[in-house]
């Protein structure tokens, strides 16, 4: 029996920070999710996404229905680090970083002595006639003109592993000089001082507080009609680009265009007005797709479906 | 509208579905005159509280054969629910496999679309 998956839950949404975990949900279980992670720096990132994995409060719902994941309050889920615990990572990123400069060092070594190893022979050609083109002028009197492309001085190297005692607020560990990355690692399953509590179910998950889906008619139509469709082996999106509430899709989104955009309708006699069959029908039959008007019965817990395509004439 | 000429086939069912008349009358002279369809009879859909239309829409060169289909006719200005689509096609002896609801504004537009039960993928 595989371990369940764990969603991390932080402000009642549930999150999938581990790749594996990932592509497991996404290759055995069909639930896609969407990615959020975005880098601090950069500005108007809205095309390449990383982790965190968000997934809708539909696919959480179902995957702890199913056995599948549990939910984890992740805030409470990171302890404060124990004196010795936090030593260890301080040296483990210490060690981490004065192997960053190290290599940087014999990389610059390797340079210095071997100046022309990087460049392509067509480079190397032009700087030798540079080369030539001013010690010519340089010996008939004339002015050095700058070359156009006169490669940038490489820069020298400091000897960085010259460690400066700086002010750390313990003292006890000095950070040395030269440049280096820090990495932060995305999950946080590997932090000693992570220890989650897992909620295996959806009622031990609502009575700990830290969740809450589905409370209204609505959410319990749209966790029906999202588990039908599943359970009929249809991977779900978002609908808001083609205005409903899913994109059906018949298999995996990265190979497939969706046949279907479903609007959930939360009970048989909820009011329905003829211009949305207008509004969904055309935009559907527009985008080669139909739409599909999902009715969830409260009493009977049945899905059933209703395909609404413009009819070509008229 | 009693002079129309529509109005003998349709008397009976205006009568008895005043509500709906409005739409009932723009939809069967819309199929009748506009669209061609032939062989057009009106149908009582109780269920549904208002008449149908059924008839032999023109073939197209894309169409295998002649079809034979039900519209229900309704104003923009109305309320329905699923329920009541699910309604019409219980009501239709045999039961087809797909209706077409014909949605009427003020403005005498008429627009048809085609409704099926189940999920149904849209043509190629």
């Amino acid at each position: 029996m595989t371990q369940p998956i764990l969603l991390r839950v932080s402000n009642f949404k549930a999150y999938v920070w581990d790749v594996d975990d990932i592509n497991i949900l996404r290759s055995h279980h069909h639930i896609c999710g969407i990615l959020t992670g975005t880098l601090p720096h950069l500005s108007s990132q809205n095309i390449f996404l990383g982790l965190p994995l968000q997934l809708m409060p539909e696919e959480a719902v179902l995957l702890v229905e199913n056995g599948i994941a549990v939910l984890v309050d992740d805030p409470s889920a990171h302890h404060t680090p124990s004196p010795s615990v936090l030593k260890s990572w301080k040296e483990a990123r210490l060690n981490d970083v004065r192997q960053q400069i190290a290599l940087t060092e014999e990389k610059g070594s390797i340079e210095a002595s071997n100046p022309d190893r990087a460049m392509s022979e067509n480079a190397k050609r032009k700087r030798k006639e540079r080369e030539e083109r001013r010690a010519r002028a340089k010996s008939d009197g004339v002015p050095c003109i700058p070359a156009e492309h006169s490669p940038s001085p490489r820069p020298t190297p400091e000897n960085p592993s010259q460690t400066t005692v700086g002010e750390t607020p313990d003292n006890t560990i000095a950070m040395p000089s030269g440049s280096y990355t820090v990495n932060i690692p995305a999950s946080s399953s590997k932090l000693e001082w992570y220890a989650p509590r897992s909620h295996i179910s959806l009622t031990i998950a609502r009575e700990a507080g830290i969740w809450l889906y589905p409370s209204t008619l609505q959410e319990r139509a749209r966790c029906g009609v999202f588990r039908d469709l599943w359970e009929k082996g249809y991977y779900m999106g978002g609908g808001i680009k083609f205005g409903g509430e899913y994109l059906v899709y018949p298999g995996d989104p990265l190979r497939y265009h969706s046949h279907f955009v479903a609007s959930v309708i939360e009970a048989p006699d909820a009011a329905l007005r003829p211009m949305e069959i207008v509004a969904h029908g055309r935009l559907g039959t527009g985008t080669k797709k139909a739409h599909l008007l999902c009715e969830w019965n409260d009493e009977t817990q049945v899905v059933s479906y209703l395909s609404v395509e413009w009819a070509g004439f008229g | 509208m009693q002079n129309h000429p529509s109005y003998p086939v349709l008397s009976q069912l205006l009568a008895k579905y005043p509500a709906t008349g409005g739409a009932l009358f723009q939809v069967y002279n819309d199929l009748t005159l506009a669209q061609r369809w032939t062989d057009v009879e009106v149908l009582d859909l109780p269920a549904c509280k208002r008449a149908a239309i059924k008839g032999q829409r023109p073939t197209t060169d894309t169409d295998r054969g002649p079809s034979i289909c039900v519209v229900v006719p309704c104003s923009l200005s109305e309320s329905i629910s699923t329920s009541w689509l699910r309604a019409a096609f219980t009501s239709l002896d045999p039961l087809p496999s797909e209706i077409y609801v014909a949605i009427t504004s003020e403005d005498t537009s008429t627009v048809y679309y085609k409704i099926s039960q189940g999920i149904v993928k849209p043509p190629v």
